[in-house]
Order: C-alpha cells, then structure tokens, then sequence
C-alpha cells in the first residue's frame, strides 16, 4: 500500500518536471537596426528591450521606439515623428513566435545551435509574418541568442518620401539576447 | 566712412555665414540633447508605475520622451550590453518596476534597499516603466 502511494507521488512529481518549461528572460536585449541606401548609411541602437525565451521553443521581444538612439537629435526626431515611426501613437514594437527546430538544441550542452523562428512582427499597430535565422548559444549555462533579418518598412506603413533614396527599403535588423 | 561701412557689411556676411552653416548643417548632426538642465516632473517610481498600469495612453501623453525626476527604493543596479550602468526601481508591483538605462559609464554605487533619485527621459511602458539616458542627481 505505501509502496503504490510512493509510486504515484513519484508518477506526479516526473509528469510535472516534464512538463515544466524553463524560461529565460532579460530586459537588456540590443536591437539595432542597419540602414544602407544610395546616399546614406546610418543606424540605430536600443539597449533596452525585453526578450523571454523557453526551452520549449517560445520566443518574445518587445522594445519602445523612443529608445532607439541616434547619432543625433535631427535623426532621431525624424525617425519617432510623423512620417516615419509615429511613435507617440505606436509607442511599440513586439514579435512574438516560436522556434521550429527547438528540439536541436541542447540547453545543457555547451554549443552554438542554429535555429529557425517564425512570428508575428509588430510594428506601428501593424502585424505582419516575419521569419528569421539566428543562433542560441549556450555557454557555461547561459544561454544567448543572436538573429539578423531584414524587413520591407513599406510593409509597416512607413512612407517618408526618402525610403528608396537616403533610408533604404530594406532595413538590417540584428538582435542579441543575453539571457538570465 | 566708406571703409567702416564696408567692414561692416562684411562682417554681418560673415556672420550669417556662420550661423547659417551653425544652424543648418552642424547643429543638427552634431546636436544631442542635454536633459541636465531641462524642467523635470518630479515623481515616485510607486506612482509613475501606478499611472501608466492605470491608463497607459494617458501616462503616454503625459510622459514620452519628457524628463522625469524618479525617486526610489533601488531594486538592483547592474550594466547593459554597452558596459552603460542600469538600475531598476522598485514599485509596489514586483512584475512592475522602473527601469533605468543612467548616462556615461561609470558604476553605479548603490545598495539595493537605499532610495535614489534619478532624472532621465521616458521611453514608455513595457513590462517596467523605461527610462533612457538618466542621471542621478540624489
């Protein structure tokens, strides 16, 4: 009688370790975004966005426009104002998605692991399937992540009347995660 | 007569000059703005997380991109990706406090547990209210 009631204490106690999911977070994710055109380069940094990740393949960024910095004030107005980002109305952007090959990736094992992930990029209200190729890292227990992808801003309603001239039409965009 | 009025003239030229090179071309590349002595609200990292759980629309029009003085109980300090020293002040919501990213580079000397204050400009709301290029001025 004792012996079953040890087995079904045990019997709970596996099913609920393995369902169980580990979730890695930070608030200190770099997202900088890369733009080359015909008459100018320049980029932008924030060093102030929120990322989760799971072991099971659930991924989520979240950052505030106002809190990419440029080499200058003009710049920067111009990116958060009215023809660009709009950015006191769309204080925001997120992605939200999953991992597709998270069964690859050994969180114990030291190791740089390709990944494939797939969601939804939103920006300027705007919600849009986005896929990107990144890496998870595992060293030493920490687990980091990197991802360079490239969005159509005309896709997120942007339309300033240099896109195509000095802001290219396809913007670099390269994210690293160093996850707690 | 002539000669001082000639100078003169010059001199306003080039002045102009100057200004309009200042003005148009420089400034604007070479500008960054300077919150130091910028008018501050002055509030309590408890009520400027309350206000934007309460109605973040309208802690959004009343906040983004201005100074705010954040006074706080310090949750923990640490430094960002660039090595830029971060602090978080507590609310009275664990899931929600105040996140601040603070300027230059030198290491915050703070105990978690003694109340600073901090001047800086909001970004917004995320899972913390976000502050970006802080100073701590107590």
């Amino acid at each position: 009688m004792k012996k079953e009631l040890l087995l079904c204490l045990l019997a709970v106690v596996v099913s609920l370790s393995v369902k169980a999911q580990r979730v890695y977070s930070t608030k200190i994710a770099q997202v900088k975004f890369i733009s080359s055109a015909p008459t100018e380069d320049f980029d932008a940094t924030n060093n102030q966005a929120e990322s989760k990740l799971s072991d099971k393949g659930q991924v989520m960024f979240g950052l505030l426009i106002k809190g990419f910095v440029f080499e200058n004030d003009l710049m920067q107005k111009h990116f958060n104002g009215d023809e660009y980002m709009q950015s006191d109305k769309f204080p925001k952007a997120e992605f939200k998605g999953a991992i597709t090959n998270i069964a690859t990736v050994n969180f114990a094992k030291d190791g740089a692991y390709p990944v494939m992930v797939i969601g939804d990029l939103t920006i300027r209200g705007i919600s849009k399937k986005q896929s990107a190729a990144g890496l998870i890292i595992i060293e030493k227990g920490k687990v980091n992540t990197k991802s360079t992808f490239k969005i159509k801003i005309k896709d997120y309603g942007l339309k300033g009347s240099e896109i195509g001239t000095a802001i290219a039409e396809n913007i670099e965009i390269n994210v690293t995660a160093k996850y707690e | 007569m002539k000669k001082k009025l000639i100078i003169g003239v010059l001199l306003v030229g080039l002045l102009s000059i100057a200004g309009v090179y200042y003005f148009i071309f420089y400034r604007p590349t070479h500008h960054v703005r300077d919150i130091a002595n910028e008018q501050a609200i002055k509030v309590t990292a408890k009520d400027i997380v309350k206000e934007f759980q309460t109605n973040e629309s309208l802690a959004n029009a009343k906040y983004l991109n201005k100074v705010a003085e954040i006074t706080g109980e310090v949750l923990e300090a640490k430094k960002d990706q660039t090595g830029k020293p971060t602090v978080s002040l507590k609310s009275d919501d664990s899931f929600s406090n105040v996140f601040i990213t603070l300027r230059g580079t030198d290491q915050l000397e703070v105990k978690s547990g003694s109340s600073i204050t901090v001047k800086g400009v909001v970004t917004g709301f995320l899972s913390d209210v976000v502050i970006n290029d802080g100073i701590v001025t107590k």
